[in-house]
């Protein structure tokens, strides 16, 4: 395992994709949201997965979401446990529903929220919609991300 | 359906000090912690053939047996899962060892340098690495990292669900602090807390205050398992393993990242069958041991253990139920991970065995059952123990 010197992570660490993720990943440099929808049964599941969550089979066809959603939960975050969380606090984690399908959720950050140095987020309530956004990583790996619509 | 109840008993507790800096090896820590829970059998190492560990400690059983003398090591293994399997189910795995007769007697123990970071990484910061795969990557990349982040979306949840308040959460901080003031081996004693020392504590992510977070700890803690029968002639009376159990499930795969609206969670897995195994309903429960990673999670064990119903935790944690000597279901009698000192839970398991010994500080009276819950939102583990006689 590397040991950077930790002044010199200046980045939360970027994804490296997992044997069969490797399509979520590119999709997003593309600014395309994907995820794995069963042939058999039609769910969509996530994160990526070798056989359906729901019904067990393995065949999957990678399918383009919408990128509409709504938040599910969120934690607004003052306290920099990373070198890289410095110069980003506050900032927000949120726990996102897509529209495509109840329970399916994923973790992201809202962007351009309007947050106070307490953490306050008075812009933020519960089932709020959101948009899709591609922000880049300085690694070159494009992050989905989400915006208040 | 066959159990593990009744089969096994607890008969030696040991511990070393608990502290931000031990100054010492995690084996140190280990040997000094299992050899004083040998002693406290009265046993010597010669008699120990099984040895039982989380799989995340860093000591060697074989290490841990060569250097206290331990000459024929007939059955060892593991648990999953850190705080959360490791508490109980090290203490199932050597009772079932003894049960079936493939040890005679067992050690479970924890140790590690944990708040010193000589040899465990703090759990409280974020690892540095430039890049993360599998699970990790769908969430560090945001800058999602501990286990109190992750909580924290979890209890904003279940405040939103059933009107929860984070007061609600800091009653069982304040629990667990009043009883480590009358501990003096606890790492928070002689530090008083009130609710509104809670509320006024600084945010960590929001709605997280830093008094909702467990501590981090330098230390070690242990156990000795043998069978009813060979119990009857060791130096205490014996605590029986009533009941215990290990749960798990396919709902949350981004580890802790916990679905409260889940109908099912690894808690409710082992709820399922524990209390009937023990022969014994919640109402029962003379004293509470649950693993108090953070303050909601504790909220939400409760509930998942049907000491009441989801969303009535609320209610539940107030009025001074959870504390000593008045309340009626003391919990974490001495102090807990928030308040005595953090060692992964086994503190808890020492203290219930004091519990059902009569000999604990702040005593319950007539203490025939003490339940005790590992940490939840990961596989978790559970048990109930019994007083002799009872």
């Amino acid at each position: 395992m590397s040991t950077p010197d930790v002044k010199s992570v200046l980045a939360f660490p970027y994804p490296v994709p997992e044997v069969g993720a490797e399509d979520y990943w590119q999709a997003a440099n593309d600014e395309r949201l994907v995820m794995q929808k069963c042939d058999a049964c039609a769910k969509l599941r996530f994160t990526p997965a070798p056989i359906c969550t729901h019904c067990g089979d393995d065949q999957f066809t990678w399918a383009e979401l919408s990128g509409k959603g709504k938040i599910i939960t969120w934690t607004v975050i003052t306290h920099p446990i990373h070198p890289a969380a410095v110069a980003k606090v506050p900032y927000v984690v949120v726990v996102v529903e897509l529209d495509e399908q109840p329970g399916l959720r994923m973790v992201s950050n809202l962007i351009d929220a309007e947050v106070g140095e307490d953490g306050s987020a008075p812009t933020i309530t519960f089932y709020a919609a959101v948009s899709v956004a591609f922000e880049p990583h300085p690694s070159g790996q494009k992050l989905p991300m989400f915006r208040l619509v | 359906m066959q159990s593990i109840a009744n089969k096994a008993c607890i008969v030696g507790v040991g511990h070393t000090e608990y502290s931000k800096d031990s100054g010492r090896s995690e084996l140190k820590l280990a040997t000094e912690a299992i050899g004083t829970a040998i002693a406290d059998a009265g046993l010597s190492p010669v008699d120990i053939d099984g040895i039982t560990k989380y799989t995340m400690d860093n000591n060697d059983p074989i290490d841990i047996a060569r250097n206290l003398g331990i000459p024929r090591l007939r059955f060892f293994g593991e648990v999953a899962y850190g705080g959360g399997g490791g508490p109980c189910g090290t203490i199932l795995m050597a009772a079932m060892a003894v049960a079936t007769g493939q040890a005679k007697a067992v050690v479970a123990f924890r140790a590690m340098n944990e708040r010193s970071g000589r040899g465990t990484a703090r759990f409280g910061q974020a690892p540095t690495d430039e890049s993360v795969t599998g699970v990790k990557s769908y969430m560090s990349p945001y800058g999602l990292f501990s286990p109190a982040q992750m909580v924290a979306l979890a209890a904003r949840r279940h405040m939103h669900l059933y009107g929860t308040e984070s007061k609600h959460f800091g009653e069982i901080a304040v629990a667990c602090r009043h009883h480590a003031n009358m501990n003096p081996d606890a790492m928070m004693y002689g530090r008083p807390m009130t609710i509104e020392d809670h509320q006024a504590s600084r945010m960590i992510a929001d709605p997280l205050h830093l008094l909702d977070c467990c501590l981090e700890t330098d230390g070690g803690a242990a156990v000795v398992i043998t069978t009813p029968d060979r119990a009857r002639d060791l130096k205490h009376v014996p605590v029986h393993i009533a009941s215990a159990g290990l749960g798990g499930g396919a709902w949350n795969h981004l580890h802790i990242l916990k679905d409260v609206e889940a109908p099912h969670t690894e808690s409710t897995v082992i709820a399922d069958h524990l209390f009937g195994d023990a022969g014994i309903t919640q109402a029962d429960i003379d004293v509470l041991f649950v693993y108090d990673h953070f303050t909601p999670l504790v909220m939400m064990a409760i509930e998942d253990y049907g000491f009441c119903k989801r969303g009535e935790g609320k209610d539940f944690v107030g009025n001074g139920r959870l504390r000593w000597p008045d309340g009626e279901l003391p919990l974490n009698t001495s102090g807990g991970n928030l308040s005595h000192g953090y060692m992964h839970g086994m503190q808890n398991n020492i203290e219930a065995v004091r519990q059902l010994r009569g000999t604990a500080r702040c005593q319950v009276k007539d203490a025939d059952f003490a339940f005790i819950a590992a940490g939840n939102a990961v596989p978790t583990s559970a048990m109930i123990l019994r007083r002799d006689g009872a």
